[in-house]
């Protein structure tokens, strides 16, 4: 029997009772809309949390700290392990990952023309900014080989203050204005910092802002990047030990900011004052983010991720899906029943035309074929139309459950609480006919072991 | 001549509840190609059994049935049908069209199995409908024929795919007897133009008198097997002796 016979058959088989057909396909519309909703919003759900996540921070990216990696009950597990050059070249080599870029960080005061605030300044590898999901709202990015050229997140803006404008409005005002980050902008910043050892020992360094970073990443919103050397320097400046004193030694620190910097060395070790302050890893993607985290972390490096708490999140919308599915779930299983009984219901019908068909050479496979295409069709066509409810759904409960959600999330990105992505749409008309298949399995079944005779049976 | 249908020692016996009723004693009967044979019994003769029987719709208790040297028994039941729609076409009495199909489709159902495309079927199936005089008839349902229009799209059926024999359960049992003689007529010469050999199961001996042999069956056994010739109502058309 050809495939397109078996369907014109089966098809007309089913319109031969159309209230009966439709109403068995309702069953599967509803089912498979239930299913197709329940999980879009599990995956909306989770898209959100998602995205709010990648907010504060990429998910491809993986911090290293210097010192130890602490395992769960706090005490130390390995030896601290230092981040300097061998151990950027030992991370470049590790499978998944794209880029590697050590860091420096000093803090200072800063003068914008007449404004004041305090800056936090991180030196990069310039070469590796874009693989570092680095992009400008405004402006560039300092490109390699530049000196005192720095990019500002969108936030940078707002740590400066007038100290005169803000004294004539009678005192210091902390709730100034939203000012424009675009007014930074090739300005010149001044970053004035002392050494350590000896605080009267100021240096000033003026940088210029090429670029304006975008705000889709809220860690670097309030910090300033520029070149590895640059900072180094500074830093350098900051640590250098006062004439004649042995370094780092405490004793010898007239001031009180002195142990800082030797708390933060061990003195038994070489010397670590070249060290990076932390090394940047970026991965390809979440998945690799998490092997190569985890691969750090069993290293013995002190590395951290976002994507490491995406875990939590994925596992708890996991379960979310799982029970949220499960509910729909049950509404197709009634609906697979209910197409089970329809098609037996149909073979009690039909045992005479069965018999028929069967006397004048239809073979068990055209005879399975015909009503497994009849079962199949009712859940292609349940699924299709519960696809079409899932999508108007979806619609509605976005437009108008949504709204309310977007009102309470403090002006978050568009997020739509049901999702339904292709591969959901696709599944879930693939799996209503399998349904529509396995209901129509029994019946089949039946229907192929009529005996011809009692079905042609001159009665 | 070799025969085409072999039962050899044919047993068929139910088990009706507790009791085993015997339908067929140990029947022997050769038909032979080209042959136009007429079983005639009284309801309850086992003349039906018999034919299913012949007809693979049924398995012997004991005893095989040979058709053109294959032995039924050796057939399983997934393969009889290919087996049925090759060498076996159907006459009953009760049409047993399908009724949500056209004559058309109806005709044509054999070659929808045999997986012969739309328009080789349809044009095939419209010629044989000509033929059988229903050639303005092809769109209508069962429903709307009558009984005797029903049964020539039934025989069309029957011959649609050239089946070396066919077998027909009382094929006028529903009809008039104007129609009777129609269609007995339109059997036997249909038949007869291609060769084929038909098999006639009838309670009525005016039907079995087309036959070119008549077997009586009395009580599942033979009760008499001779040539057609002596009885003296000669079917119309004349009667050629089989070769």
């Amino acid at each position: 029997m050809r495939k397109q016979d078996i369907v014109i058959m089966a098809n007309k088989n089913l319109w031969r009772r159309k209230a009966r057909t439709i109403l068995t396909c309702l069953g599967v519309v509803i089912g498979t809309a239930s299913i197709v909703v329940m999980l879009s919003i599990g995956i909306g759900l989770k898209e959100t949390m998602e995205r709010d996540m990648a907010r504060w921070g990429s998910l491809n990216i993986i911090r290293i700290y210097p010192g130890m990696q602490y395992d769960r009950e706090g005490s130390p597990s390995g030896e601290a392990k230092r981040l300097n050059d061998e151990t950027v070249a030992e991370l470049k080599v590790i499978s998944g990952v794209v880029a590697v870029s050590p860091a420096f960080e000093v803090n200072g005061e800063a003068r914008l023309g007449r404004k004041q605030g305090w800056l936090n300044i991180i030196g990069m590898d310039l070469n590796t900014l874009e693989d570092m999901e680095f992009s400008v709202e405004h402006g560039r990015l300092p490109s390699p080989g530049e000196s005192f050229t720095i990019v500002a997140g969108s936030q940078v803006i707002n740590q400066f203050w007038d100290e005169r404008a803000a004294r004539s409005r009678g005192g210091f005002d902390y709730e100034h204005e939203q000012q424009d980050p675009a007014e930074l902008l090739n300005q010149r910043i001044t970053v004035s910092v002392n050494n350590y050892s000896n605080p009267q020992n100021i240096k000033k360094y003026n940088f210029t802002v090429v670029g304006i970073l975008d705000d889709k990443n809220m860690d670097r919103s309030w910090q300033v990047y520029g070149s590895l050397d640059d900072i180094k320097r500074i830093r350098d400046f900051m640590m250098q030990a006062t004439s004649g004193g042995e370094s780092g030694s405490p004793s010898q620190m007239p001031f009180k900011e002195g142990p800082m910097v030797s708390s933060r060395r061990d003195p038994r070790q070489e010397d670590t004052s070249n060290d990076y302050n932390y090394i940047l890893v970026r991965t390809k993607d979440v998945a690799q983010t998490k092997k190569v985290s985890s691969e750090l972390r069993e290293r013995g490096y002190n590395a951290y991720s976002m994507a490491d708490s995406l875990e939590g999140i994925e596992k708890t919308s996991r379960t979310i899906q799982a029970v949220l599915g499960g509910i729909g779930g049950i509404t197709l299983f009634v609906a697979a029943l209910g197409i089970t009984n329809t098609m037996v219901m149909s073979i009690y019908e039909r045992t005479r035309e069965i018999g028929i068909i069967k006397v004048i050479g239809a073979s068990f496979a055209d005879v399975r074929a015909i009503f497994l295409m009849e079962a199949a069709l009712i859940g292609f066509m349940g699924g299709i139309l519960g696809l079409g409810l899932s999508y108007l759904a979806s619609y509605v409960v976005n437009t108008i459950a949504g709204g309310y959600i977007q009102q309470g999330m403090m002006g978050g990105p568009g997020g739509s609480i049901s999702v339904i992505p292709l591969w959901l749409a696709l599944g879930a008309v693939a799996f209503a006919i399998f349904i529509g298949i396995a209901s129509g399995y029994y019946p089949a079944n039946r229907a192929i072991k009529l005996s011809p005779i009692v079905a042609i049976r001159n009665e | 001549m070799k025969p085409i249908i072999q039962a050899e020692k044919i047993i068929k016996k139910y088990r009706m509840g507790t009791e085993v009723v015997s339908v067929l004693n140990s029947i022997d009967l050769n038909i032979y190609p080209g042959e136009i044979l007429a079983i005639l019994g009284t309801s309850g003769s086992g003349k039906t059994t018999f034919l299913n029987l012949a007809a693979g719709l049924e398995r012997p208790t004991k005893g095989d049935i040979i058709i053109d040297g294959h032995n039924l028994n050796k057939i399983s039941e997934k393969k009889m049908a290919v087996f049925r729609r090759r060498y076996i076409g159907f006459v009953f009495q009760l049409y047993n069209l399908v009724p949500s199909l056209t004559a058309l489709e109806n005709a044509v159902l054999p070659l929808i199995f045999e997986g012969v495309p739309a328009r080789e079927r349809d044009k095939k199936g419209r010629e044989l409908l000509k033929e059988m005089g229903l050639g303005n008839r092809m769109r209508h349902k069962p429903s709307e024929l009558s009984g005797g229009q029903r049964q020539r799209v039934s025989i069309a059926r029957a011959m649609i795919n050239n089946p070396r024999i066919i077998f027909a359960d009382e094929p006028t049992g529903n009809l008039d007897s104007k129609t009777t003689v129609e269609i007995l007529n339109l059997l036997t010469s249909t038949v007869r133009a291609s060769g084929q050999t038909l098999m006639m199961v009838t309670h009525d001996i005016k039907v079995a008198d087309y036959g070119d042999r008549i077997v009586e069956m009395v009580d599942g056994n033979i009760f008499n097997d001779e040539p057609n010739g002596s009885s003296g109502l000669p079917p119309e058309e004349g009667k050629e002796k089989k070769s």
